[in-house]
């Protein structure tokens, strides 16, 4: 007698379990994961963490954590399809974490849901440099995304993003990076200053190779490859602030003449570019935001103190927006001073006034009307909003990331 | 001056090389056939494994303060390292942490000893496996050129070749006295 009851006990709380599990209805939002608009927002960033293998996307509006993908080891580049609709990232993993068996992919996810559709291996070869910039490009027709490999020999891994298929690799000899520079073409920096053009097929395999003249002193003033695309123009901006515009949009590339970021006296004031994502355009208006600081020699990689807005037209600086100290931001997060209080403002000067300032190192402009500029630290990590018109520091985005890395629009 | 024609023209014909045949290619089939060896390219950056400095290392008890102390950034060895020291890590300037591996090809830099008033060549090579370290985090950049001119990139994980590319420090290996190129 007493089995059977037992049993029954059991079978009860087993069905009570079921239909606690059971799936609510498909309009309660309740027991369900959310999903994000079609549309990203206006002022939404993407900001991706080394030590936490993942790229993250916020809303510079409301400092709101809006979800978060995956990355694997190394750098997050995420690129999104022309249609909006899925998200493509390069990945490596290895089998045992830092050890085993590695596997490199491009991992395709729903834009909206964040889940993942699918995945295309490519050669283990993926480079990792720090900056992330220039690391993988979608075509410009968006059909081909090209993975940069360095191992240390270059090449480019070309997967098919609609097939969902490694269409083959590229090697680059030479040269490295890979900037999108039309519908089914590949730009790639060289180290005797010139680029290489790599064109695909309607398979992804290599329709030709050329390389462009030579356009900038590699060795006297190399350009960084942390550069900025304003329409079909690459602008790749010298250590020494000189801008090299290569037009991408014709069958053949055009190679503009240089023109200077700084005037002489500013050269003479000290005034660098610097830091690892020093540059962004904000394409209606036509603007170039540059990362600037007073420094020497070698201090291309040195952290902003200042953001310049030139006018890539006219050539001509408009207006310089004076960052806030990273440092005393954070500070004043950890200790939970609210941003509008009266007490935490004072606070908030005299830390600014009493820290040093260690600058900051990536920035991004958002593409609408209304633009906000984000200016971001890695270590610690810190993420500050500014009005990118008049300048105004809007707010700070609290915990963005442990180590941010990288700074991409949606 | 002639050093430097002789130089740029080795530079020009070497890029001319390196931009008209498949490095890995026809470096690949030479290693195997001089070497046995084709596994990794051979390519022109540092080796520093197996390489007799031309000159020993400057003796650092000289220098006082930062300088001359492995675990801080301003030592002077450097003067272009990006990223953690193995010298706070359980390694020390010059060798890796345990469990981790030496990168086989790096980034150089040079560097100039404050007492001798010398440069020295150094070999940043990357201590690879077990994950990142954490520690004294450095980044230095005289001489750093950008991705595209691997050789003198520190901003590339340079843990190629080995059994993981897991980063985890980074030594500062004195290889000899630069040179003067002009």
């Amino acid at each position: 007698m007493r089995l059977p009851r037992r049993l029954l006990v059991f079978a009860l709380v087993a069905a009570a379990s079921v239909a606690l599990a059971a799936p609510a209805r498909a309009d309660d939002p309740r027991w369900q994961s959310l999903s994000l608009p079609a549309e990203p927002g206006p002022h939404w960033l993407w900001v991706g963490d080394e030590l936490l293998h993942r790229t993250a996307l916020v809303d510079a509006d409301t400092g709101a954590f809006l979800g978060q993908v995956p990355g694997g080891r190394g750098i997050i580049a995420p690129s999104r399809s022309r249609d909006g609709r899925e998200i493509y990232l390069p990945s490596t993993y290895y089998a045992r974490g830092t050890r085993g068996e590695r596997t490199d992919v491009v991992t395709i996810l729903d834009a909206t849901s964040l889940r993942t559709l699918g995945e295309v291996v490519i050669p283990p070869k993926r480079s990792e440099h720090t900056s992330w910039v220039a690391g993988s490009a979608l075509s410009d027709d968006g059909r081909f995304l090209a993975v940069f490999n360095q191992t240390p020999a270059s090449s480019l891994s070309i997967v098919d993003v609609a097939e969902r298929r490694f269409a083959g690799e590229i090697e680059t000899p030479g040269c490295g990076l890979v900037y999108a520079a039309g519908p089914r073409r590949f730009l790639s920096l060289c180290a005797d200053g010139t680029a290489l053009f790599v064109t695909l097929d309607e398979r992804g395999g290599e329709a030709s190779k050329t390389h462009g003249a030579r356009f900038f002193d590699a060795a006297a003033d190399p350009v960084t490859e942390k550069a900025v695309r304003h329409g079909d123009t690459w602008l790749f901006v010298s250590f020494d602030g000189f801008v090299h515009p290569v037009d991408v949009s014709g069958p053949e590339p055009r190679f503009g003449e240089r023109w200077s970021l700084l005037d002489e006296a500013q050269r003479k004031e000290g005034w660098r570019i610097g830091g690892m994502q020093p540059f962004a355009v904000h394409g209606a208006s036509g603007r170039l935001y540059a990362l600037m600081h007073q420094g020497g020699v070698d201090t291309h990689k040195d952290p902003g103190t200042e953001v310049w807005v030139v006018d890539v037209a006219q050539h001509k600086r408009v207006q310089r927006i004076a960052l806030r100290n990273p440092l005393a931001s954070f500070v004043m997060e950890q200790i939970g001073a609210a941003p509008d209080g009266i007490a935490a403002r004072g606070l908030g000067v005299a830390l600014r006034l009493a820290l040093p300032n260690p600058g900051v190192e990536r920035i991004a402009v958002t593409q609408d009307a209304e633009p906000v500029l984000l200016a971001a630290t890695s270590f610690p990590a810190t993420l500050a909003v500014y009005d990118a018109r008049s300048g105004k520091h809007l707010r700070d985005v609290k915990e963005p990331a442990i180590a941010t890395m990288m700074l991409a629009l949606p | 001056m002639a050093s430097r024609s002789f130089d740029d023209w080795i530079e020009a014909t070497a890029r001319r090389l390196a931009r008209t045949t498949s490095r890995r290619g026809f470096l690949g089939r030479l290693g195997a056939a001089l070497l046995g060896a084709a596994a990794f390219p051979l390519l022109p950056v540092a080796r520093a494994r197996g390489e007799a400095p031309r000159e020993p290392a400057p003796d650092d008890a000289a220098l006082t303060g930062a300088a001359g102390d492995p675990t801080s950034c301003d030592y002077w060895r450097h003067c272009s390292i990006d990223g953690f020291l193995a010298s706070c890590c359980g390694g020390t300037a010059t060798s890796c942490p345990p469990g981790t591996e030496m990168s086989r090809v790096t980034w150089i830099g040079t560097c100039r000893h404050p007492v001798d008033g010398k440069d020295y060549i150094i070999s940043y090579n990357d201590c690879c496996g077990n994950s990142y370290c954490g520690r004294c985090l450095c980044n230095r950049n005289e001489g750093d050129r950008p991705v595209y001119q691997p050789g003198k990139s520190n901003d590339i994980n340079w843990c190629m070749g080995t059994e993981t590319t897991a980063y985890n420090s980074t030594v500062a290996i004195v290889l000899g006295v630069a040179t003067p190129s002009s």
